[in-house]
């Protein structure tokens, strides 16, 4: 078997511009992610029980199903309950967004809780409210512990993004299907495909990589 | 002496089924040094954490400058005139001392920036330590971040402060940097109520000395009354093995 490289290289620019989607969804996904996950890390360490099941349940949840369901569920089950029909776009980014929020919240609330808690005595002992504590003194500190695991979440968000082809929204795995549709030349495609995949996922470990050795000079 | 800046009573403190504090009566006037000693797991350092609640009392009142605290209602209002001074410092390892000393002033207190600093500079003075402003607390030695916490303590210009073994965590060589700038603060008439193993700095500058065992202040007075005839057997055995 042999690779037709002019067939790869004549759908190059189609699967790029895809990828280029790709990203855009990951990073729209992790961006609302992180708010989401910021405040439901927050919610899981307030006192009130009622705010922490909440937490808790969202949490339990979104990490105890696949996320391929939690986009069907959106999809498909959102307008049965609203009435009113989901465009793919606004679907994905919102499927997977509460899904990187849990994540996330997860990642956070391992490192606020890896920060010492005489940093938040120290702050509250000054008269500074929980949440004057929380902003100024903890969640910087918890930041710098929590951007190699969110670099993963980053990289694992880019490929699980590959999901919503199922909604036939066309980022690159969808693309990649369409062209295979067209060209029957599954080998070459799947193959450009995944080396893609493997060229982003590789850029943003280094990119965490430098991210944190910057972070931890200061 | 004057008006009692701090009075508690009848203060009990549970952890779980663990009772800690039995039933404390305590009043501490102003510019009154008490210091608070007593065995490992007696109930001092606990005692200490209640009256800026920081530990919240199980039973019993504290009040402070002649407001009772109640929790969250009025917490932030009463800590801002109580400084804490803790075993591990607790600097904020993110910012420069300059920085850890201007935060609570700004936040809480609304100081414009430069004021913050001004007012920063003066007690860094006072420790020692104006030279360090723009160093992080891990550039420092334990004696220098211990003085750069009670400095961060002063900025908010409280009526009272509190020390929770503030040279356990030291290097011998460094307790007397951070008790002679104790020494001072004392001497200038700050209300201060220290946990300490350091008797020496107890019998100096203690106005009154509390022993603590059990949960209970089982002996109180003056420091000669205290290290030198102590009536309390379990007393006369503490100080028997420290001193």
């Amino acid at each position: 078997m042999t690779l037709d490289f002019a067939l790869i290289q004549h759908e190059l620019p189609l699967l790029l511009a895809a990828a280029v989607i790709t990203i855009k969804i990951t990073a729209l996904s992790v961006g609302f992610g992180m708010a989401i996950g910021v405040f439901i890390s927050l919610i899981r360490l307030a006192s009130f029980k009622p705010l922490r099941w909440l937490g808790n349940i969202y949490v339990d949840f979104i990490r105890g199903t696949p996320l391929l369901v939690q986009i069907f569920l959106v999809y498909f089950a959102l307008p049965a309950i609203t009435g009113e029909h989901v465009d793919p776009f606004p679907a994905a980014i919102a499927a997977c967004s509460i899904n990187s929020g849990a994540y996330v919240a997860e990642i956070f609330r391992g490192g606020i809780q890896a920060i010492d808690k005489g940093q938040m005595e120290a702050g509250r002992s000054l008269g500074m409210s929980w949440w004057q504590t929380m902003r100024y003194i903890i969640l910087p500190q918890a930041f710098k512990q929590i951007i190699p695991p969110l670099g993963n979440e980053f990289i694992a968000m880019l490929k699980d993004s590959s999901l919503v082809s199922v909604i036939g929204f066309e980022e690159l795995t969808r693309r990649g299907q369409l062209i295979i549709a067209r060209t029957y030349a599954s080998f070459e495609i799947w193959m450009a495909v995944a080396i893609i995949y493997l060229i982003m996922t590789f850029t943003v470990a280094r990119l965490t990589g430098l991210l944190e050795k910057r972070f931890a000079k200061k | 002496m004057n008006n009692q800046m701090i009075k508690i009573r009848g203060l009990k403190k549970s952890f779980g089924s663990l009772e800690v504090l039995k039933g404390i009566d305590l009043d501490v006037a102003e510019r009154e040094v008490v210091v608070i000693i007593g065995p490992s797991g007696s109930g001092k350092s606990t005692l200490l954490r209640c009256i800026n609640f920081m530990e919240i009392p199980t039973e019993g009142t504290v009040e402070f400058d002649n407001i009772p605290l109640n929790g969250d209602a009025n917490i932030n209002e009463v800590r801002k005139e109580i400084g804490m001074v803790f075993q591990r410092f607790n600097l904020f390892p993110h910012m420069t001392v300059l920085e850890n000393l201007i935060l609570a002033p700004m936040k809480v207190r609304g100081m414009k920036k430069d004021e913050a600093k001004k007012l920063a500079m003066t007690y860094l003075e006072k420790v020692g330590l104006a030279m360090k402003a723009g160093n992080y607390p891990d550039q420092l030695s334990g004696g220098q971040q211990q003085r750069v916490a009670i400095a961060r303590a002063l900025c908010m210009q409280p009526k009272a402060l509190l020390f929770d073994e503030p040279t356990s965590a030291l290097d011998p060589e460094m307790i007397k940097e951070v008790l002679d700038v104790m020494k001072h603060l004392a001497e200038e008439g700050m209300t201060m109520v220290v946990v300490t193993h350091e008797m020496g700095f107890a019998k100096e500058v203690g106005d009154r000395v509390l022993f603590v065992d059990g949960g209970y202040i089982l002996e109180e007075g003056t420091p000669e009354q205290i290290f030198d005839h102590p009536k309390e057997e379990r007393t006369q055995s503490f100080l028997s093995k420290i001193l």
